[in-house]
């Protein structure tokens, strides 16, 4: 009898093992252990992604998804320690162990995926060239620019896809370029350009801060191009990977299922489908394949909202830069961003 | 001479005093011609309506309270921004109930460096105690735990407080070793001469942004865990070391300076080398080097803003971070002067207690 369990419990030992093996991430577990979560912040601010609002507390898109991060390893978002870094500092201080993930406005490049010994989480965000234009001439699109002048800043990638994309879509246009990025906002603001090309969230920051009147210029809905932005963590623990993966994975199918941080709790109470059931915990299977809690979505989702609340707080409608979410909605309201499957 | 000898025509024959001299020539070179009064006219008038135009937008035409930020147009400063986010100007993002910590320990610090100004705490052992003290207790409150405190990692620590901290540690930490390089610069024995050449020659050719980024980001890559250290003392470590390689040549100007039969009337005398050193050289040393060492502490404060590329807050990051809000973005200028007013008291009072010293020093040349 003494020897059937110990045989039993020898079996039961050997299957679990490689099981959690398979589920821990070191990462996590250092976090774990810690008690806090180390996430890059900026050696001052990044209009919309990393700020610091008048209570001397970081905000921001990326500050959000770290928050969000946080919540689902520690169960509390505010365990988290900003590491205020420049954008040299990035990496190194990723490889040092001076913060354990990057969420900084960071493009997924193969430079940083491969020789850097980096590896990229889904991209969150999707930032590409947009044109703006004076709200006055009625326009939203790019075709409507026939016969106008554009403005762009000289010797740039975004010159010469201005100008091909112009040339693709066949509109007729005059392009002028500056020397500067203040010389091209002086030159349109002056009205010597009918739009001008720039980074999307740029455009927007410009729109909302540095013009009177916001409401008197639109940025037009053409993509030009697109640059995936990811999380970006060390090479060697895709435990780790996974943890980030699923937890913008969830704030998106929280948002394609329509749980927010007000509603959280009741859909949890009286789940509408089996996905919301095993999102938020009520039925197992989030937690223990990523050596977590199984309610960690649900935590974490009524801390800082799903995707949509945290793109609208930081960037868009709710916030004072209004850029349209484009790329940056749900693949089923047009966008780029999809969720893995959850089974 | 007795006081009774004075005659009322030696009063009459009095200096005039240096206001009426310089009165005199005011009056002699800015208004002695029409051609001068002209140009005065003119000058006077440029310099007045640049200071009206200042005072118009700076006071008349401001808005001074966030509450009134609305009212902020393009004729006056709005310094609602200063009024809303002084805090992150001053603290970076140190946490926001625990500001009176951060206060203090700047308050620290300054007391700590105008001590240290003081000729009574001029010892050796004076000056060692007062530096430990005044560190401690800026460690201690900004830090917080063994206090009992909430505990505030230095990734936290920002704003003025940092800065003072920086240039504090990195000028208090630097003269002494600048002082011991200078030495090792003229030791008789070679190798201790040589390294410190090789030290100061390498340092000297490296940029400070360079320095920095290694001590901060590069140096934890292959240091093991346990000489690591917080980040901000490998910082203040770098930083110092280059200050005292640049200080240690002012001190060899010094040094220069001092005839060589000093040395050898010292020896004669039967003083031993630190004798020599401590009551005949170095007082001489400090006074022909003060000027440029004046010169460095003051580029040193302004060279500590060099921080922000290894991602400390110091006080010209958390400005910029001040603006780098879309509430707050149209109001930079506000924010740049507030912080350049901060720099002018600091630095503005280094140079005269510089002034000073060399009145007190001139004393013993009259």
């Amino acid at each position: 009898m003494n020897k059937y369990l110990a045989a039993s419990a020898v079996i039961a030992t050997a299957m679990t093992v490689p099981y959690m093996a398979f589920a821990q991430s070191e990462t996590v577990k250092q976090i774990q252990e810690r008690g806090t979560m180390l996430c890059s912040g900026h050696n001052g601010s990044y209009f919309g992604f990393v700020e610091v609002n008048d209570k001397n507390e970081w905000k921001g898109l990326d500050i959000d998804l770290c928050r969000a991060l946080t919540t689902a390893i520690l169960g509390d978002p505010d365990k988290n320690q900003i590491v205020p870094l420049s954008w040299a500092q990035r990496f190194p201080a990723l490889q040092s162990g001076d913060v354990d993930v990057i969420i900084k406005a960071t493009g997924w490049t193969m430079g940083r995926d491969t020789e850097l010994g980096l590896q990229f989480s889904l991209p969150y965000f999707f930032g590409g060239t947009q044109f703006m234009a004076h709200g006055d001439l009625g326009i939203t699109k790019a075709k409507d620019l026939a016969g106008g002048t554009i403005c762009v800043e000289a010797g740039t990638t975004i010159e010469r896809l201005a100008a091909s994309y112009l040339q693709t879509i066949n509109v007729e246009h005059n392009m002028v370029s500056y020397e500067s990025a203040a010389e091209l906002r002086s030159a349109y603001l002056a009205n010597r350009c009918d739009a001008f090309a720039g980074w999307g969230p740029n455009l927007a920051v410009t729109r909302a801060t540095e013009i009177d009147d916001p409401e008197a210029h639109v940025i037009l809905s053409d993509q030009l191009s697109s640059e995936p932005i990811s999380a970006a963590m060390r090479q060697g623990d895709e435990g780790f990977v996974d943890t980030v993966n699923w937890m913008l994975a969830a704030l998106l199918i929280a948002e394609e299922e329509g749980i927010t941080s007000a509603n959280v709790e009741e859909m949890a109470a009286n789940p509408a489908n089996p996905r919301v059931a095993r999102l938020l915990g009520v039925e197992p299977g989030m937690g223990e394949r990523l050596g977590m809690r199984d309610t960690w979505a649900r935590e974490m989702i009524a801390a800082v909202g799903n995707f949509a609340e945290i793109y609208d707080r930081n960037l868009g409608e709710d916030s004072p830069y209004k850029l349209d979410r484009g790329l940056n909605n749900l693949w089923s309201h047009g966008g780029v961003l999809y969720a893995p499957i959850l089974d | 001479m007795a006081m009774t000898d004075i005659t009322p025509a030696a009063v009459l024959v009095a200096p005039p005093s240096r206001f009426e001299i310089a009165r005199g020539r005011f009056l002699k070179y800015g208004f002695g011609s029409p051609l001068a009064i002209a140009i005065s006219i003119v000058v006077f008038a440029i310099l007045g309506w640049i200071a009206w135009s200042f005072l118009d937008w700076a006071v008349f035409n401001a808005v001074w309270s966030k509450e009134n930020v609305e009212q902020c147009g393009e004729h006056g400063a709005c310094w609602s921004v200063i009024d809303a986010r002084h805090r992150l100007i001053l603290f970076g993002t140190y946490p926001f109930e625990e500001h009176w910590r951060s206060t203090l320990a700047a308050i620290a610090i300054v007391a700590t460096v105008l001590l240290s100004c003081l000729p009574a705490m001029w010892q050796a052992r004076r000056l060692a105690i007062l530096w430990i003290v005044g560190f401690a207790t800026y460690y201690l409150l900004m830090e917080g735990s063994l206090l009992g405190l909430p505990q505030v990692t230095t990734d936290g620590w920002g704003g003025l407080s940092l800065t003072l901290f920086l240039f504090a540690a990195v000028v208090l930490l630097g003269m002494p070793m600048g002082l011991g390089l200078a030495l090792m610069r003229r030791s008789e024995m070679l190798i201790v001469k040589w390294f410190a050449v090789i030290i100061i020659d390498t340092f000297r050719s490296l940029p400070l942004v360079t320095t920095l980024f290694t001590a901060a980001v590069v140096l934890p890559l292959f240091l093991p865990s346990w000489l690591e250290g917080d980040k901000i003392w490998r910082v203040i470590f770098g930083f110092a070391l280059f200050f005292a390689c640049y200080q240690a040549e002012v001190f060899r100007g010094g040094f220069q300076a001092i005839p060589k039969g000093q040395f050898e009337a010292g020896k004669a005398l039967g003083l031993g080398y630190w004798s020599i050193l401590s009551q005949i050289v170095l007082p001489q040393v400090f006074r022909h080097a003060l000027p440029s060492t004046i010169n460095m502490v003051v580029v040193t404060f302004k060279e500590t803003a060099i921080v922000t590329i290894i991602g400390f807050f110091d006080i010209l990051a958390s400005g910029k971070t001040a603006f780098g809000t879309a509430d707050w973005a149209p109001y930079y200028i506000e924010v740049y002067l507030f912080v350049a007013a901060i720099y002018w008291v600091f630095i503005f009072s280094l140079g005269q207690y510089g002034e000073y010293l060399k009145g007190r020093m001139a004393l013993s040349e009259r």
